[in-house]
Formats: C-alpha cells, sequence, structure tokens
C-alpha cells in the first residue's frame, strides 16, 4: 500500500534547479534511502515533502490527502515530520521540553510529557532529560532530535543525516532504532552518506543528481548502476577514453 | 509547598501596605501606581517574554482602554467596569490587527513596527477632537462614590483593585508559561521552523499570545484613567511614559519570569519618584540624568535583571539555612 506518492516535483532557487520532476513512491512501512553527491537535491526534497519549501510544480500525496499548500504544522498532523540537518533544537530548553513541546500535537501537557519520556527512552537519553539541550554533545544532540520527531507520532518520518558524526556503536543503535521503528508500522525515509549503514538498513534506494532522480531500486542493484557509480565517483578512465 | 507559603507572606505584606500608608497621602498613589505598571510589564511579558518579541507599541492598547471606558462613561453613563470589558475587546482586536502584518518580523524590525503604530494611534488620538477631545485631554467625570460606578473618595480601593489586577495578570501569564502555549511560543522563540515541522502552528500561537497581551494592557487602561482621573494622548499613548516605560520595568526585573515585572515595577516607579522629590527642584534635568545613571548601572550590573539576584539569594539562603 502506498503511502507517500510524489509526481513531478520541482523547484528552483533562482538559478538553481533544485527539484527536477522528482517522481517516486513509497510503500507503508517500508525504507527507503536517499542518497547523492553534496548538493544533488536531498535536503530540499525533504524540506518540499513537509511544507517547508514550496514546490514550483508537482504533487505530494500523503496517504491519499494531498499536501500542496498545506503548511508544515498540519503535514506533522497528517502524519508526515522531519529532522533537520544541522539539527534544529530549542537548545536553551531541556531535553524534555524540546520532545514534550512535539507531543503537545496529539495530547495535553501532561500525557505529552509522559510520551516525551518514551521517546526519550527508546533512543537512550532519558537520564539526560532534564540537561539544557545545547549542552550535549553533537551526536546526542542528533538523537533528541530523533526522539523529538517520534514524539509527533509519524506514519512516515524523514531522517536527515541522523548518523553524522556518530562512531560506530552509536550508529549501530539507530539502525536497530530505525529497524524497530519499522516494526512499530512507520515509514522511514532516510538520508546518509555513510554508505554502508544505508545499504544495510533499507530496502529500497533513490539516488539524486543534480535535482534529478538517477535511479531508484534494490541498494545492490543501485550500487551496480553504472550511472550512480558516475554520478559519485565520475567517468571511469576506460569510459573516458572511448 | 514552600513557594506557595512565601508567595502567600509577600501577596500579605503587599495587602498591608495599603493599609499602613495615609489614604489621602502621596505615597499610596505611588505604591498603586507601580502595582498598575507591574500588572501592565507583566502582560506586555506574555508577548516579550515568552514570544521574545520586543513590542515597544503596547501604548497603543493601553490607550485603546482609557479611551474606552472614559468616552463610554462619558458619552453614555455606562460604568467603568463595562468599559473596562469594552476596552479589552478592542485592545485585543487592535493587537490582532497589527500582529498579521508584523509577527513575521523579528527583533529590532519588530520593535519599529510596533513603535510606529503606537505613534500612529497617538497622533489619531490627538486629532480626533470629537472623541477624545484631542490634545485637552479627557477628565474622568466625577460620579458619587461606589464600588459598581468604580468611583471612590480615597486612594486606598484603587490600591487594592490594582493589587487584585496585577495578581489577576500574573496567575494569566503563570498559566501560559506553564501550560502548552508556553512550550509553543518558547519552541517558537528558539527556532520557528522546527517548531512547524513538529505541529507546531507558530502563526496562531503568535496571534493568541498578541490578543492575550493587548486585551489584558487596555483593560489596565481602564484602571490607569479611573486613578489618574485625567489624561491626554501624549501620557496614555506615550512611548517613553507607556511603551518603553513598561518594557524596561520587565527588562529590569527579568524578562520571561512571573516575578520579574514585579521586581521591576518595585525597583523603577518608586526610584523615579524619588530622584523627581530629591532632584527636581536642583537643575532641571537632573532626576532623569541620575535615573539614567542608575538604570544603566544596574543593566550593566545584571544584564538578566533582578531575577538574578534574586535567585543567587535564595541559594545562599538554602546553604546557610542548611549548614
Amino acid at each position: 500500500m502506498t503511502i507517500l506518492d510524489v509526481r513531478s516535483l520541482s523547484r528552483r532557487f533562482g538559478g538553481l534547479q533544485a527539484l527536477s520532476e522528482v517522481t517516486f513512491s513509497v510503500d507503508k512501512g517500508e525504507i527507503v534511502g536517499v542518497i547523492g553527491p553534496n548538493g544533488a537535491g536531498k535536503t530540499t526534497l525533504f524540506s518540499a515533502l513537509v511544507g517547508l519549501v514550496r514546490p514550483d510544480a508537482g504533487t505530494v500525496i500523503l496517504d491519499g490527502k494531498d499536501l500542496a499548500g498545506l503548511k508544515p504544522h498540519t503535514v506533522a498532523s497528517l502524519g508526515m515530520t522531519k529532522t533537520f540537518q544541522n539539527v534544529a533544537l530549542f537548545a536553551e530548553s531541556s531535553v524534555l521540553d524540546n520532545v514534550l513541546t512535539a507531543g503537545l500535537l496529539r495530547h495535553g501537557v501532561d500525557a505529552a510529557r509522559r510520551e516525551a519520556l518514551s521517546c526519550l527512552d527508546r533512543v537512550g537519553l532519558r537520564t539526560v532529560a532534564h540537561k539544557q539541550a545545547g549542552e550535549l554533545s553533537f551526536p546526542e544532540r542528533a538523537r533528541v532530535e530523533l526522539a523529538r520527531a517520534l514524539c509527533t507520532a509519524p506514519k512516515i518520518l524523514l531522517l536527515d543525516e541522523v548518523m553524522a558524526a556518530l562512531n560506530h556503536a552509536e550508529m549501530a543503535e539507530i539502525m536497530q532504532l530505525i529497524r524497530a521503528l519499522r516494526e512499530d508500522g512507520v515509514t522511514l525515509l532516510v538520508v546518509e552518506h555513510h554508505m554502508r549503514a544505508i545499504m544495510d538498513v533499507c530496502d529500497r534506494i533513490l539516488v539524486l543528481n543534480f535535482g534529478r532522480l538517477l535511479a531508484d531500486g534494490a541498494p545492490a542493484q543501485v550500487a551496480g548502476d553504472p550511472q550512480v557509480i558516475e554520478a559519485y565517483l565520475g567517468r571511469s578512465a576506460e569510459k573516458a577514453r572511448r | 509547598m514552600k513557594r506557595c507559603l512565601a508567595l502567600a507572606v509577600v501577596i500579605a505584606a503587599v495587602a498591608l501596605l495599603p493599609l499602613l500608608l495615609d489614604s489621602r497621602g502621596y505615597w499610596i498613589r505611588v505604591l498603586t501606581f507601580t502595582l498598575l505598571f507591574a500588572a501592565m510589564a507583566q502582560a506586555w511579558n506574555i508577548v516579550g517574554g515568552l514570544a521574545n518579541q520586543t513590542s515597544l507599541g503596547h501604548a497603543a492598547f493601553f490607550g485603546i482602554g482609557a479611551y474606552t471606558s472614559t468616552v463610554l462613561l462619558l458619552k453614555f453613563g455606562i460604568s467603568p467596569w463595562l468599559g473596562m470589558l469594552a476596552g479589552g475587546a478592542l485592545g485585543g482586536v487592535a493587537a490582532l490587527v497589527i500582529a498579521i502584518p508584523t509577527m513575521r518580523l523579528q527583533g529590532h524590525y519588530f520593535a519599529l513596527a510596533t513603535l510606529a503604530f503606537g505613534e500612529v494611534m497617538r497622533v489619531i488620538a490627538n486629532v480626533w477632537t470629537s472623541l477624545t477631545g484631542g490634545p485637552g485631554g479627557l477628565s474622568v467625570p466625577f460620579v458619587p462614590p461606589s464600588f459598581s460606578a468604580y468611583s471612590f473618595k480615597l486612594l486606598r480601593p484603587h490600591a487594592y483593585i490594582a493589587l487584585a489586577a496585577l495578581i489577576v495578570v500574573t496567575v494569566v501569564f503563570e498559566m501560559i508559561r506553564r501550560g502548552a502555549m508556553g512550550y509553543r511560543l518558547r519552541a517558537i522563540k528558539q527556532n520557528t521552523a522546527a517548531a512547524e515541522v513538529i505541529g507546531v502552528d507558530t502563526t496562531r500561537v503568535k496571534l493568541q499570545a498578541a490578543v492575550i497581551s493587548g486585551a489584558l494592557i487596555a483593560m489596565l487602561g481602564t484602571l490607569y484613567a479611573q486613578v489618574a482621573v485625567f489624561f491626554d494622548p501624549d501620557t496614555v499613548f506615550g512611548v517613553a511614559s507607556i511603551s518603553i516605560r513598561i518594557a524596561l520595568i520587565a527588562i529590569i526585573g527579568g524578562v520571561g519570569t512571573a516575578a520579574g515585572p514585579i521586581l521591576g515595577a518595585f525597583f523603577i516607579i518608586p526610584l523615579e519618584e524619588i530622584m523627581n522629590d530629591l532632584l527636581s527642584s536642583r537643575a532641571a534635568g537632573l532626576s532623569q540624568l541620575v535615573f539614567g545613571i542608575i538604570l544603566i548601572s544596574v543593566i550593566l550590573w545584571q544584564p538578566r535583571g533582578f531575577i538574578v539576584v534574586l535567585g543567587s539569594w535564595r541559594a545562599r539562603l538554602a546553604r546557610a539555612v542548611a549548614t
């Protein structure tokens, strides 16, 4: 069953075509990776999906509902939210308050607090719940960001490089969490630079390059795609000679 | 529990003050205005503290409240209590009207836009002579003293009404701060995009805060008119006399906290009076000069307000009790 259907999504920033006719769909319960070189349009794609950036053309259908013109908070209440690549916590608030605020989308303050504590449990940060968010290390902040997104009870969650700056053990924990979320019925769209991680955890991978969708397929298939290899590594010497 | 007890003691102490002061005298008047300005700064604190939008135009709503109740009393004989509700409603509407175009602005731009709005209201009040009496101002007519007519022979009841108003506004502020709206406002203040993405309707929350704050300030405008008995556009719509003064009170006391505006008012309003009393006969402008120097020193000493000093005293006291 399709939960997210994206058709011909385009967005231009001045002279840069950040997204160009991007079309794909995601099934319920899938984990889909989004990869591509720097500046390929991955973050713009996420921003356009949740309504932070308004697309010039194209449609986004979430669970049968057209998201055209909706603001991010409405998209969140319909069940789609994202994390921020550079981590956008409320730095002066406590960790708990960061997550609790997201819980208010569906609960009153007391229920939101309980919900927030259980989300912090999931990412293993309950012990720092009362610390100020700005005092945490970068990997911890990324996990708070994840807990905060979870606390909106999303149907589909867009993770923008939550594993950046994590060590191997931490990365393994997050990957385990991603799989556990799928077990709970959450669909995930994941932007990540770490290839091994993404190949390992994703059912399917989308490759973006210069705002275009270059490939869409199973990890092994995408990894062997000559176009994808070219986008990442440039043309092979053999090919260039020809 | 301890906090409640401390709070009860403070309220009781302030409630006793009007009984100790000469009810025809000067100091009960200072106390009344101190309580009123504390309430105003507290209402400002909803927008200026929780949403962190430094409004310099709150005189607009204050003046609307003062004029609404007084004009209704003069023209139709309507009790100022009802006039206060009408003024509150109008103040809320005015706050909504100004908030819609300005809420996307931040920092200095927001301050300047609201400042301009306050000035527009002052100019309107000065030229719309048929309604406001123009620059000549309005006198609140004398009616036989009674509570329902909001008319009293002495200042004591005014002091208690101002105290009640301060308590009400402070309770509203605390309920907002601790409730869902407080969390949402703090989120918006720190990162609007992130707040939106996790489901905060940032536009609506900002508008709600602006309307509540504007309506409360307008209602306090009525209380001011009833105590002052006479006012003109330059006082109730004044930038320095109202807009900046209430922002200053909240800032010097501690922005975003319930105690801040109260501490600030009890410092600034009596200090101004004392300076005027001591120095205004010596040299023109000397009292303002000294007042200014004191304010600058305080801000340099405690940029985050008196609330910080209060916090460190409490910590020291706790340590002293513990040992």
